[in-house]
Order: structure tokens, then C-alpha cells, then sequence
């Protein structure tokens, strides 16, 4: 066996005592356009509910992982599977509509807050899916965004408030798997707590797996999956 | 037909008496376009002159395989015009570009000439020539604007592509947005002519036809015919451009343009 197979199998016991997972996203690798091999065969092999989170040096491929998880970039990925429902790259668009990424630097679309929150329900994909508006101002008035009210205009709203517009996005879709690069990034501590709790619910309730790229140690420890992502491996701690 | 006056090459040489006034008056206000003004005029004077002797000789000879091998340079000479035009490129752009004109010009031609007017022979090289000619040069204008406006959306707007792709929408849904912002812009021009028509200005066409002797009416009828034309291949042209972009730069990684 080359070291290679040994690393990859490496990652998918770290990921998952007893596979398979209801979530599989595996095997991944990835050279970034600089040339660096920044996944050398990682599988995320998870059951819901769960909260995961990854952590890792900065430029350690932690954004390159959650974006190849979703294809958005060209990361070598063997399988992608929800359950007994494999999704091949020609299905990536539906694979997206229920593993669900939070851009690292949350982008916004430009207009209301409610065309914000419910654009996704629109697409093809969104299904059965319906936008709630009580649980969009439910979840509006958790994160401190509550004043702004769903008509306001997304225009010239901060990092922070783009970040948290983006947080609840992701939980009015409610997608069976959820990823969030960095998700509590420029948030005052408490407010970050407040965030933090919202995905744990939201994987217990749904239920759902949610992963996180955090760099906050004191989240880290909440979380009921851990893995470090180190010389583009996952290991688990 | 009605008369119309015939120009003598005297008459070329009093008209050259219009630029020098336009010479003059960038001589006295120093404004450095003489010699630009004198080689644009020269080239204008050479280029047309060859054009109507190259016209005279198809009009002549009046063979279907002329007409058409005139239309396709015409055709080529279009598109790459439409490209060089354009502000930003793409690795594939020269090719969609002619593919669009190819096809909005002949979707568009043939109902003008052979159902419309219904020309005969089908390739009468006096309708065909002129009528292709205009929708060739003005789809130009509109897919040059609708590219433009399409390239940079795509730009300007990468992250909400990628948004809307994060959330399961098709590649394009993802870009529906900024195909649609492109078409409009690529329409505007033809809708404020249209508008305009006959108001402000009057059309070429129609003057031209109205000196060379045709009765207004007639003039009108034919510049209707025209403006109609020109607003459908500029709509065609700028949907087929917009989509045959997106497919070359959006793929399912997202979009896959330079950011420069």
C-alpha cells in the first residue's frame, strides 16, 4: 500500500468510526493554483445530528475543503453522498441545494433583507421548500438584526451584520447539511455565543450535520466532532 | 423610381472643400486633428470607392455564390469587429461572436428579404447586399454593448454568482440577473431610435431612398421594416451572446473569468 492510500485511509477513520456516514464526501484532493497540495485524500463520513468543526492553520486548506466538499473548486472528489443518494459532478446544483455552503465572506445580493433571505427558494432545486417569513423575523431577532426588519435594504450593512444576514440565510433554507467557513468571523463575543448556539440547535433540531471552520479554541471544545486539518489531513482530536 | 442627380467626380472634388473648412478649423485651434482628419478622409474616400466598384462588378455579374461569399465577409469582418470593439475579452469570444452574428443574421435576414419583401431572385444582390449590410452593422452595436455589460457583471459580481450557486441554483439561474441587465443594455440603443424615428433624425435608409427618387411613403414602409429588424436581431443577438458567454464562463466551480 503507497503512503498515499495509507493517508487516505487515515482521514476516513478519523472522520467516522463506523462508516458509512449519512453524510459521505470523500476522497478529496486538491492542489491549489500556486501548486500546493493542500488535501492529500481527506472523507468526511458523518451522521446527523452533529456539530463539526475544523480547525487549522491559516492557509491550511480549510476553505479549499469546504468548497470542494460543494464543487466550487477543482478538487478532486470520488463521491459525494446524502444516504443511498449518490450525487455525481452533473448534479452538483441539487447536491448544493441540501449540503449548503456559507461563503467566507458573506456575500449579499443586492436589495432587501427578505429578498436576501428567501432568493433560494425560488430556484429549481429549493423543492418543497417554503420561505418562512415568522421564522426569518424569529431568527432576524436572535442574531441583533432584528430592528432592521425584513423590508430594510442590505446596502451598507457591515461585515458583521453580512455575516450574521448570512447565518440566518442558511437556517431559513434549513439544508440538511450545513457548512460555514468561518462563520463568526468580526461578531463580539457574545453575540458569537449567541450565533455559535444557533447552529448547535439547528443540528439538533433538524436534524441536521453542520460543519464549521472556526478558529475560536472556546468553540472548538463545544463541538461534538473535532478535527484539525493539518499538512492536508484531517485529524481528529 | 422617380430621377435623381447624378454626382460627378467634380462634384467629389468640391465636397473635399468640406473637410479642408474642418481642417481649417483644427488648424486655428490647435487641436492636432489635421492629420488625422486628412487620413480618415482619405481612407473613407478609398475604402467606399473600392466597396461600389466591388458592388458594381457583383451587381453586374448577379451569381448567388457572389452574393454569398460577399455576405459571409461582410459576416466575418462583423464579428470581428463586435470583438475588437468589446472592452474585455475571453478565451473563445472570437468564435461566439461570429457564431451569433451567423446566426441571428440569417434567422433575421431570410424573413426580411425572402418573406417580408420576398425578393426574387432570392439573392437579388440590391436588396440583400444593402439589408444584411444593416443588420450585420447594427446587431454589432447591440451585442458589443450586451457583451460589455455582460463581462462586467460578471466581474464586478462573481461573489453573488457564487451565492445563488452555494444555495443549489443551476448555472443559469446563477446568472439569469446579469444576462438579463446585458439584453436590456444591448436593446436600449434601437428602442431610443425607434423612438426618435423621424422626429430628431431622419433614418438612412429613408433618406437615401428619398434622394434616390422613391416616394416617401415607400421610404417609410421600408424604414419600418428596418427599425423592426434591427430591434429583433438585437435581441437575438444579445440573448445568444449572453448565453453562449455564460456557458464558456460559468461553470459549476463558479465563474471562471479573469478579475483584471
Amino acid at each position: 500500500m503507497n503512503t498515499e492510500n495509507k493517508r487516505q485511509l487515515a482521514s476516513r477513520a478519523s472522520a467516522s468510526k463506523d462508516p458509512p456516514g449519512w453524510f459521505t464526501c470523500g476522497t478529496i484532493s486538491f492542489t491549489d493554483p500556486m501548486g500546493r497540495r493542500l488535501l492529500r485524500g481527506v472523507t468526511l463520513q458523518i451522521d446527523p445530528p452533529c456539530l463539526c468543526v475544523i480547525t487549522g492553520p491559516s492557509g491550511s486548506g480549510k476553505t479549499s475543503l469546504l468548497r470542494a466538499i460543494v464543487g466550487l473548486n477543482k478538487a478532486n472528489v470520488l463521491e459525494r453522498r446524502l444516504g443511498d443518494v449518490i450525487y455525481p459532478d452533473k448534479r452538483l446544483s441539487e447536491w448544493r441545494s441540501k449540503v449548503t455552503l456559507l461563503l467566507q465572506d458573506a456575500p449579499c445580493i443586492p436589495g432587501t433583507i427578505e429578498e436576501n433571505l428567501s432568493f433560494p427558494f425560488a430556484f429549481k432545486n429549493s423543492g418543497s421548500h417554503r420561505f418562512s417569513r415568522d421564522e426569518a423575523i424569529k431568527l432576524m431577532e436572535w442574531v441583533g438584526l432584528g430592528h432592521f426588519g425584513l423590508s430594510h435594504s442590505v446596502d451598507g450593512f457591515s461585515g458583521g451584520e453580512r455575516h450574521r444576514l448570512s447565518l440566518v440565510r442558511g437556517l431559513v433554507w434549513a439544508p440538511p447539511v450545513l457548512l460555514a467557513d468561518e462563520p463568526l468571523a468580526g461578531l463580539e463575543p457574545e453575540l458569537a455565543q449567541k450565533c455559535f448556539d444557533l447552529l448547535l440547535d439547528f443540528s439538533r433540531q433538524r436534524p441536521a450535520v453542520v460543519i464549521c471552520v472556526l478558529h475560536e479554541e472556546r468553540f472548538a471544545k463545544q463541538a461534538d466532532l473535532l478535527f484539525r486539518l493539518k499538512d492536508g489531513t484531517l485529524h481528529r482530536t | 423610381m422617380g430621377h435623381y442627380i447624378e454626382l460627378s467626380a467634380f462634384d467629389l472634388f468640391l465636397a473635399v472643400g468640406l473637410i479642408v473648412i474642418a481642417s481649417g478649423i483644427s488648424l486655428a485651434l490647435q487641436l492636432g486633428l489635421t492629420r488625422s482628419l486628412a487620413v480618415a478622409a482619405t481612407r473613407c474616400m478609398l475604402q467606399l470607392g473600392a466597396i461600389g466598384l466591388i458592388l458594381k462588378k457583383i451587381f453586374q455579374v448577379n451569381s448567388p455564390l457572389l452574393v454569398l461569399a460577399w455576405l459571409a465577409l461582410m459576416l466575418y469582418m462583423a464579428s470581428r469587429e463586435a470583438v475588437r470593439r468589446s472592452r474585455s475579452k475571453y478565451k473563445g469570444i472570437r468564435l461566439d461572436a461570429l457564431l451569433t452574428m451567423t446566426f441571428t443574421s440569417l434567422a433575421v435576414g431570410l424573413l426580411v428579404t425572402q418573406v417580408v419583401i420576398k425578393v426574387r431572385p432570392w439573392y437579388d444582390p440590391q436588396y440583400v447586399i444593402p439589408i444584411f449590410g444593416m443588420i450585420f452593422g447594427n446587431s454589432l452595436n447591440g451585442i458589443c454593448l450586451c457583451l460589455d455589460r455582460f463581462l462586467e457583471y460578471l466581474r464586478s459580481r462573481r461573489r453573488e454568482v457564487e451565492l445563488r450557486l452555494c444555495f443549489g441554483a443551476t448555472r443559469q439561474e446563477a446568472v439569469i440577473e446579469g444576462a438579463r441587465q446585458a439584453v436590456r443594455t444591448g436593446m436600449i440603443p434601437i428602442i431610443n431610435n425607434m423612438t426618435v424615428a423621424g422626429i430628431v433624425s431622419l433614418p438612412g435608409m429613408m433618406t437615401g431612398q428619398i434622394v434616390a427618387g422613391a416616394s416617401p411613403v415607400q421610404a417609410v414602409a421600408y424604414q419600418i421594416v428596418i427599425m423592426f429588424m434591427i430591434a429583433a436581431s438585437n435581441a437575438l443577438g444579445s440573448m445568444l451572446l449572453a448565453t453562449l458567454a455564460a456557458r464558456r464562463l460559468v461553470s459549476h466551480y463558479g465563474v471562471e473569468i479573469d478579475s483584471s
